[in-house]
């Protein structure tokens, strides 16, 4: 791009107008000591909680403790070129980061600053990172869904917009890749995304930028990168940035998803921050406010009502109601949910989705746990066909369960509990799902549909999603209206009953997979 | 630094009460001045900071020193600090109980730095200018530092306001970074 010269100085001339002449008064202090990125100040007196402190060489800081003589900060960044003796200066203002639409389709860091190399995000509005969630009154319960377009969550443990659901497993469960494909499946719903990875290699947060490329699904998100390697502070920090940043939605009426990978690295950089702060530690060696840090953070998901949206813009937005949804992601040494961290975020959220590493290994994926895993609020959002057809699966498959352990002495078994067991076979297998390939309502609705009214039954277990597939393709070209008229309304009625019972009889006649 | 201004304050509030009972604070004020500026002798504060030397023998030492200058109270408060160990303390206790007297007293100590000296007139001006925003009386202390350019620094305590060219020059290149 060719730069023009009287651009640039006219970009200058402007800054120089509106430079304040006015004399700058603020409050200063002294570094006493720097130990790993924590920084003693004496004075500062006037300091606040949180408040943004300066620091030489356009280094930034965050006051946290404050003391009778001292204020003890984190660096934001790189600590290495501040020495006992520099001054510091207060600032005036809580931590603030940009937030707006300019941000979509963009990577930045826990500070809201580009680190993909398209050039300054021009946003007009900043936002603090530290804010109370919207009040009883502000509020509205969760009616509207969120499909994350995978068959089993979206039958079984149905999320709402507005609603916290926490994806907990074991690493290598999968956790990452549910949360992708819940990206991808908002492509066209106008929610807007917000990843935020927290002390994940930058090899593995490049790599999701790259599928989100790929799905053409960057266009609607905005990633928060606080990697491994940059300091625990910023790793602190990352959820509230991404949080503000979806707050800036919510509060326009418009709807948002904001995944936090994960918290349990955010628990341990909050720890580390802490101790060497010299907090006390308690269990876990964690300091006494972790469950503080996880519920305000998750507080702040939530749906709040046209009247408060009203309020907010300022009358420019009326009758619209504004949602911020919330999947936090925690990872589980060797499936203990009962550790610290897990039990905090799992009483905090509104159920969670359960991912074990057997189901992952012997090839069910999505692994989850469906006795397990729950939703306890977004069944009143669920769709009204997915609604329907799920419930039969969710039965199905609880039956199953009990009578897994039996399978192997099938031909002992009398006639009802073997159908049970294989057709809780059959739906395990329909259950499964490839990663990146999201499905539709309607897409959701045919597959429940066949394995409600049993056709499954007669296809070989192995065979179950060869069946899918093809009775997928078989719907998309012969009865495209149908399918478009179920994703337009998700309504359930007989009518539908009807074409759908016809349609997959007519299948089942005629086709083979 | 900062744990030895938390370290001083007892001391410094103590001294500060008795001053205010007898009425001495004055006396009091040139004792510690007297104290930070014997304790600033070199050779003395490797004395001090000998943990050879006995607590006796060093009270001894700073009685002798001092004779005359501090009273039957001041001798009891050096005797008290050599006890504890805490004698490396009293420049802070100094700075803490000129401050207690200066709120008490409802004046403030101002540092002016100047890029040129004040005419008397100027200075009286920009005093009660000061006193204004600063809803104090001010004692002000000049310094001309030719490095500033132009304007004045004034810093009172932890407050610092900065209407100095440089320091506007510096705001400006931040500005348009």
């Amino acid at each position: 791009m060719q730069l023009n010269p009287s651009e640039i100085s006219d970009l200058i001339k402007k800054k120089i107008e509106g430079f304040d002449l006015g004399a700058e008064a603020h409050t200063e202090g002294t570094v006493v000591s720097v130990t790993d990125g924590i920084v003693r100040i004496h004075g500062l007196s006037e300091a606040m909680q949180g408040e943004m402190l300066e620091f030489p060489g356009n280094t930034y800081g965050m006051a946290l403790n404050l003391e009778r003589d001292s204020v003890g900060a984190v660096v934001l960044g790189s600590y290495q070129h501040i020495s006992e003796g520099d001054t510091v200066k207060c600032t005036g203002k809580i931590l603030e980061v940009p937030v707006g639409e300019a941000l979509l389709g963009r990577v930045v860091d826990a500070l809201g600053k580009p680190i993909d190399g398209k050039g300054a995000i021009e946003t007009k509005e900043t936002s603090p990172i530290e804010k109370i969630a919207p009040g009883v009154i502000a509020r509205q319960s969760v009616s509207q869904p969120v499909q994350l377009g995978l068959k089993s969550i979206d039958a079984m443990i149905p999320v709402g917009r507005g609603q916290r659901e926490l994806i907990i497993g074991d690493r290598q469960t999968g956790k990452t890749a549910i949360a992708v494909d819940a990206i991808i499946n908002q492509k066209g719903t106008g929610i807007k995304c917000i990843y935020v990875a927290i002390g994940q290699k930058r090899s593995s947060i490049a790599n999701v930028v790259r599928k989100l490329e790929e799905h053409g699904a960057m266009e609607h998100t905005i990633i928060v990168s606080a990697s491994a390697s940059e300091s625990a502070a910023l790793q602190f920090i990352a959820p509230y940035t991404g949080c503000a940043m979806g707050e800036f939605f919510r509060d326009r009426g418009e709807d948002a998803l904001i995944i936090y990978d994960d918290l349990t690295k955010q628990a341990w950089a909050y720890r580390q921050v802490s101790l060497l702060l010299r907090r006390p530690p308690g269990r876990e060696a964690y300091p006494g406010d972790v469950f503080y840090l996880h519920s305000r953070l998750l507080e702040r998901a939530s749906r709040i009502n046209a009247d408060e949206v009203e309020k907010l813009t300022g009358g420019k937005v009326k009758g619209k109601t504004g949602s911020l949804t919330a999947l936090p992601i925690i990872e589980t040494q060797g499936g203990d949910v009962s550790a610290f961290v897990p039990t905090n975020v799992i009483s905090i959220t509104d159920g969670q989705i359960f991912l074990e590493s057997n189901l992952f290994n012997s090839g069910i994926r999505p692994a989850v746990n469906a006795g397990l895993s729950v939703s306890r609020v977004g069944g009143a959002a669920q769709t009204k066909i997915i609604k329907k057809l799920g419930g039969g699966i969710r039965l199905d498959l609880a039956q199953y369960r009990e009578l897994a352990a039996f399978a192997q002495f099938a031909s002992d078994l009398d006639e009802s509990t073997r159908k049970q067991i294989e057709r809780g076979q059959r739906v395990t297998e329909l259950m499964k799902q490839n990663q990146y390939s999201p499905m539709s309502v309607a897409q959701m609705a045919v597959s429940l549909f066949a394995a409600n009214q049993g056709f499954l039954d007669a296809v070989e277990v192995n065979k179950v999603l060869a069946f899918e597939s093809a009775l997928q393709l078989y719907m998309k070209t012969e009865h495209a209206a149908l399918m478009d008229k179920i994703n337009a309304t998700g309504d359930w009625n007989g009518e539908i009953e009807q074409g759908l019972q016809t349609a997959i009889e007519t299948f089942v006649k005629t086709h083979s997979w | 630094m900062s744990e030895l201004a938390t370290l001083a304050r007892p001391y410094a509030a103590a001294v500060f009460k008795r001053a205010k009972e007898t009425g001495s604070s004055e006396k009091w004020s040139k004792a510690l001045a007297f104290l930070v500026s014997i304790l600033s002798d070199s050779s003395l504060s490797a004395f001090i900071n000998n943990p050879k030397v006995s607590n006796e023998r060093l009270s001894e030492l700073m009685l002798s020193i001092s004779e005359g200058q501090i009273d039957t109270e001041g001798a009891n408060f050096l005797k008290l600090l050599v006890q504890n160990r805490r004698l490396n303390l009293v420049p802070h206790i100094a700075k803490i109980f000129e401050e207690y007297k200066a709120e008490d007293e409802g004046y403030l100590d101002v540092d002016v730095y100047a890029a040129y000296d004040f005419s008397k007139e100027g200075r009286k001006v920009f005093s009660a200018k000061l006193e204004k925003r600063l809803g104090k009386k001010v004692n002000m202390n000049v310094t001309v530092d030719k490095s500033l350019i132009g304007g004045v620094l004034v810093r009172a305590g932890d407050k610092v306001i900065d209407g100095s060219v440089k320091g506007q020059l510096q705001h400006m290149q931040k500005a348009l970074q």
